[in-house]
């Protein structure tokens, strides 16, 4: 199949402009059970985090005595894609990603506090398109906080990537197949660390740079999406009574 | 004036000593979501789990009863464990003690002391992050559920919660109604309605 344009008269296929973000909303709490969740519509995405423990950590082996371990499971329901993602159960990518979540959170969660347990990340997509492993850390942040696991940072993840020589913002599942680059950055937001990178494609140092700017603007909105989240619940109760004053 | 923070957001640029706070670089940050409050210099979790520190009292369940210790579950990251030496009377497994922390340990096993067996009621798991505002400021609000309801209330620290006579229900709906309004300014007077017991103010 021939490349499809991408990019006609400065906008992309879903009528964005190149530093465009798809419309997010995030829910925080959803699943009752858990001890923190979230679930996130980011463009076409769909993707509910749970967060499970500070608990023991088991198998025995799994733990370490000094501090807590974080363990994640990244997964895409059988019905979520309409290519070869979508196959149940952990495949070679599920577990890539599955590791690399588990990275960003291993460095702001304050594990020293839980030495011996565990806590669970789950991040199941409901519905894919592009951009998932981004999405799937933004709403586990959500999630984490939520639980009230402490946490130094809030960290957020976007992609960005490359179609010609324009660098352009959040790739949705066309951009993703045929563009030319792809870079998922996950950044702690305070500090500015960057807490994941990855790469497929080729970029230049300058579009890294422009790419880098690029998801720093964005950061700002995603993390103000997930503030209103996290405080939503509590502000909905305090004007009910500021309501009836 | 209080306001709302979430995990990463700074309080302060310069260093305070204050619970559920990061320091770096010389500026405080919050590692929860909390009310913060600039004039008091404090941040009370609204989300939060439980850290034990010695003196404070625990509900727990007795998971493993053994000759020299007793293994309890306290519904929290850390294991509690009373050693024999500590215990009066016989504890048996699926017993409801309440009991006093002595100290934490290394590995997170928490050491227990006092262990009193609480017999028949039943039990209520509330957000750890609450229980400060269930008790109010010295036992207040506890007493005066307590009182409004006819009911003897065991708070433990740990978020478990044990009720024993008087109207269940009630109490029940009222530690709910705690929890989820704990942040909302006059909650005391809204709770007292519902119990149906004058507050101190009022009383004055």
């Amino acid at each position: 199949m021939d490349k499809p344009e991408l990019i006609i008269d400065g906008k992309r296929l879903d009528g964005r402009m190149p530093d465009q973000l798809r419309p997010i909303k995030i829910t925080s709490n959803p699943i009752r059970n858990a001890a923190g969740s979230a679930y996130i519509e980011w463009g076409n995405n769909k993707i509910l985090a749970a967060i499970y423990g500070p608990r023991e950590a088991l198998p025995k082996h799994t733990g370490n005595l000094n501090r807590a371990v974080v363990k994640c499971r990244y997964t895409m329901a059988p019905f979520s894609s309409i290519e070869e993602h979508g196959r149940p159960g952990m495949n070679r990518r599920a577990i890539e990603i599955s590791k690399v979540t588990k990275e960003v959170f291993e460095n702001v969660i304050l594990l020293d506090l839980f030495p011996g347990n565990e806590i669970s990340i789950f991040v199941e997509v409901l519905q894919s398109d592009g951009g998932t492993r981004a999405a799937g850390i933004t709403c586990a942040a959500v999630a984490l906080a939520a639980s009230g696991i402490p946490m130094r940072d809030m960290p957020y993840a976007v992609s960005a990537g490359k179609v010609g020589e324009t660098i352009i913002l959040d790739m949705n599942k066309i951009e993703d197949n045929y563009s030319d680059a792809d870079m998922p950055v996950a950044i702690n937001p305070r500090t500015k660390e960057v807490t994941l990178l990855q790469m497929d494609g080729a970029l230049s140092r300058s579009q890294v740079t422009t790419a880098l700017t690029m998801i720093e603007k964005a950061g700002e909105t995603i993390t103000k999406i997930q503030r209103e989240a996290l405080l939503r619940p509590y502000e909905k109760v305090s004007s009910k009574y500021e309501a009836s004053i | 004036m209080k306001k709302l923070v979430i995990p990463g957001e700074m309080l302060s640029d310069k260093p305070l000593r204050l619970d559920h706070t990061v320091v770096e670089n010389g500026k405080t940050c919050s590692t929860v979501i909390g009310l913060y409050d600039e004039s008091a210099s404090s941040l009370i979790p609204v989300e939060g789990l439980w850290y034990p520190r010695p003196g404070e009292k625990v509900i727990g369940i007795v998971e493993e009863a053994k000759l020299n210790t007793d293994l309890i579950n306290l519904n929290a990251p850390y294991k509690g464990l009373i050693i024999s030496k500590f215990t009066e009377g016989n504890i048996v497994n699926n017993d409801i003690i309440e009991a006093t922390v002595k100290e934490l340990d290394k590995t997170g096993t928490i050491i227990l002391i006092r262990p009193r067996v609480l017999y028949g009621g039943k039990l209520l798991a509330v957000k750890p992050s609450k229980v400060p505002r269930i008790l109010g400021k010295g036992e207040t609000m506890i007493k005066m559920i307590g009182e409004g309801t006819k009911s003897s209330i065991s708070v433990g620290t740990n978020g478990l919660i044990w009720l024993k006579g008087g109207d269940y229900d009630l109490a029940t709906n009222v530690i709910m109604r705690i929890q989820e309004e704990s942040h909302v300014p006059g909650l005391t007077e809204r709770i007292a309605k519902m119990v149906g017991v004058s507050t101190q103010q009022n009383r004055e």
